[in-house]
């Protein structure tokens, strides 16, 4: 590989108006406003002060903007960068995963797009090219799927054709939205008005403390049944509207080594999800969505470009007749059927209701420091007897072709499908409890999982999670390999 | 197991007693009038804190090296017991604080591609164990390339 790739492009210098108008509300507004709110600046010299910061923030991301220079090279990108410490970074396109395209919703309202460079490292931005013309943005992914195509390297050569997987229409997205309620909102909106309680023309505390007096023999059941409806109607609205954001002409494509997915109203982002890199798949679905047949997929990738958990969407929300497809398409997984799954151990039930004495017990206190009332809540007891008696049923395991699925959940059920060579060590733990009524819990750790998101079996049998955490570890370690490799 | 017993236990000992002299000074400091009761109280926790749990601690931790993975087994009261596969290991370190390096112990650390279990710390072995093990590992890393 030479070094001496001439980085002779530029981003686009919409670019730094872009930048630049993204960047107004927190220093051209905020800062003088900050300022103001300190010392007593009139509202003339604030303005100053803005239109100072606004000079000096454009020249800054001017400067950026002709330091910023990329070039594209025989086998490689190169992308020069920084105004007083220079920075030469070189990306052999072997080592290029994909080049995703994003576009946030001003970028797109000038036609430019973000270029991510995807690389198998975890830094995000590490080739981030913002932003140059959509027509360039496709130039370079061309350029680099083509010199996959040319030189086979370690990578899945160039796709054929996109063959469409799964897609969304609008009535898709509402229902799903139907069933994102979000109460997140209504707590940003508490936590707003607590932040900026002194710049309120009213005294927040004061308010709610009349609104107390005043219509405290006025809480009806009526007015707190209304009341309830109102914030579910608020939560369900919100719920739809961030799900439209995010999953608006939502299409997941599959081609060759690699799934493509688009979607989102205001930022139209793509993604690419590399089947090499693909560590397990994750099947959601809810109570009610179960009864109605739906379910939602996502996939556990390694590096970089995850939304959350290092989870990605495939499917956010489909049949099980259109995921079946896309897991198959996905290095030939497949769903467990309940059925065919084994329950954790019976016991399970009894560990979960070992935590009873200790909830009643604070219960007690808390009515006997606070309010007796509290006791009410002794009446949901038989409820979670019966959650803890369900909760077992739908927490179930199998391993078969060296696939291991674990389903858990009873209000949000989710089935890991995890291929066992992915599996990057086994950990079966025993509480002083678990060791008293023969159960252990197995983790299973893989690349890319996020600490609340492991694979966890609990409450085996000890035998059977002996054994099962053996047979796992026999695989992985490539003990057993030989019979299909 | 091999035994490095009483390295290990010096070691949890004085980490133990570190915790026990910062318990002192705290306590002795917030609750001037009952000063001789607190620390009544509080007695039989330190005194399992500094001559039960280590050694507890000690025989609860144990490995054992197979052919193509490495046990871990450790925990008193919640017992936790990792296999980990060693083609799934990405690099190894032997690393030896201030206080390891005292007793001459080191620990063997290995990191793997997982979230969880990212770093898998096998603590309390002799400089010659660690280095061997780890000659193993990476003798057995080198050997499977993909």
């Amino acid at each position: 590989v030479n070094g001496d790739t001439a980085a002779d492009r530029r981003i686009h210098p919409a670019t730094i108006a872009l930048r630049f108008v993204k960047e107004v509300p927190s220093t051209v507004l905020a800062l003088p406003a900050g300022l103001a709110f300190i010392s007593d600046l009139g509202i003339g010299r604030a303005l100053l002060v803005a239109a100072v910061m606004a000079i000096v923030m454009l020249t800054l991301n001017w400067l950026a903007w002709s330091r910023f220079r990329y070039g594209v090279g025989e086998r490689e990108i190169v992308i020069e960068s920084g105004v007083l410490s220079r920075t030469r970074r070189s990306i052999p396109f072997d080592r290029i995963q994909d080049v995703d395209i994003e576009q946030p919703l001003l970028a797109r309202l000038v036609g430019l797009a973000k270029v991510r460079i995807e690389t198998g490292g975890a830094g995000r931005d590490e080739g981030l090219l913002d932003s140059v013309t959509l027509a360039e943005a496709n130039r370079l992914r061309a350029v680099v799927r083509a010199s996959h195509g040319a030189a086979p390297s370690a990578l899945a050569p160039a796709p054929a054709a996109a063959r469409p997987l799964f897609e969304m229409d609008l009535q898709r997205v509402l229902l799903f939205g139907l069933f994102n309620f979000s109460l997140a909102f209504i707590a940003g909106i508490f936590a707003a008005l607590q932040t900026f309680d002194d710049w309120l023309p009213f005294d927040l505390y004061d308010w709610l403390a009349a609104f107390d007096r005043s219509y405290a023999d006025r809480f009806t059941p009526a007015a707190v049944l209304a009341l309830l409806l109102l914030a579910a109607l608020l939560g369900l609205a919100a719920g739809m509207l961030r799900t439209l954001s995010r999953d608006y002409g939502f299409r997941l494509t599959a081609e060759g080594g690699r799934f493509r997915r688009e979607r989102g109203l205001f930022t139209r982002s793509e993604v690419v999800i590399s089947k090499k890199r693909l560590q397990l798949a994750l099947v959601e679905t809810g109570l009610v969505r179960r009864r109605l047949g739906w379910f939602g997929l996502s996939f556990q990738t390694l590096g970089s470009g995850a939304d959350a958990g290092g989870l990605q969407s495939a499917a956010p929300f489909g049949r099980k007749a259109e995921v079946a497809p896309i897991l198959e398409e996905a290095n030939g997984l497949r769903m467990a059927e309940a059925g065919e799954m084994i329950p954790v151990s019976s016991r399970h039930v009894l560990r979960i209701l070992a935590a009873l004495p200790v909830l009643l017990l604070t219960l007690v206190v808390a009515a006997a420091l606070w309010k007796p009332w509290v006791l009410l809540i002794l009446l949901a007891l038989p409820l979670f007897v019966a959650f803890a008696a369900r909760a077992r049923r739908f927490h179930r395991y199998r391993l078969e072709d060296r696939i291991l699925f674990v389903a858990r959940g009873l209000w949000r059920q989710r089935l890991w499908i995890v291929p066992i060579a992915n599996v990057q060590a086994v950990s079966l733990s025993r509480s002083p409890l678990q060791r008293c009524l023969g159960l252990a819990t197995l983790a299973f750790d893989t690349a890319g999982a996020s600490l609340l998101n492991t694979v966890r079996i609990v409450d085996l049998r000890i035998g059977p999670a002996r054994e099962l955490a053996d047979e796992v570890a026999a695989y992985s370690s490539g003990r057993k390999s030989g019979t299909d490799r | 197991m091999r035994t490095h017993a009483l390295l290990a236990a010096l070691l949890l000992i004085l980490a133990a007693s570190t915790a026990q002299a910062i318990l002192l000074r705290t306590f002795g400091d917030q609750l001037a009038v009952p000063r001789g009761l607190v620390m009544l109280a509080l007695l039989p926790l330190l005194f399992y804190l500094v001559f039960i749990s280590p050694g507890r601690r000690y025989r609860a931790w144990g490995y054992n090296m197979a052919d193509s993975e490495l046990q871990l087994r450790r925990g008193v009261w919640t017992q936790v017991h990792t296999t980990v596969p060693l083609d799934r290991v990405q690099h190894i370190d032997i690393s030896q604080g201030p206080l390891e390096r005292m007793f001459e112990v080191c620990r063997l650390v290995l990191h793997t591609a997982g979230t969880m279990h990212s770093l898998v710390v096998l603590p309390g072995l002799d400089r010659n164990t660690a280095e061997r093990m780890r000659d193993e590992i990476r003798a057995r890393i080198g050997r499977e390339p993909e």
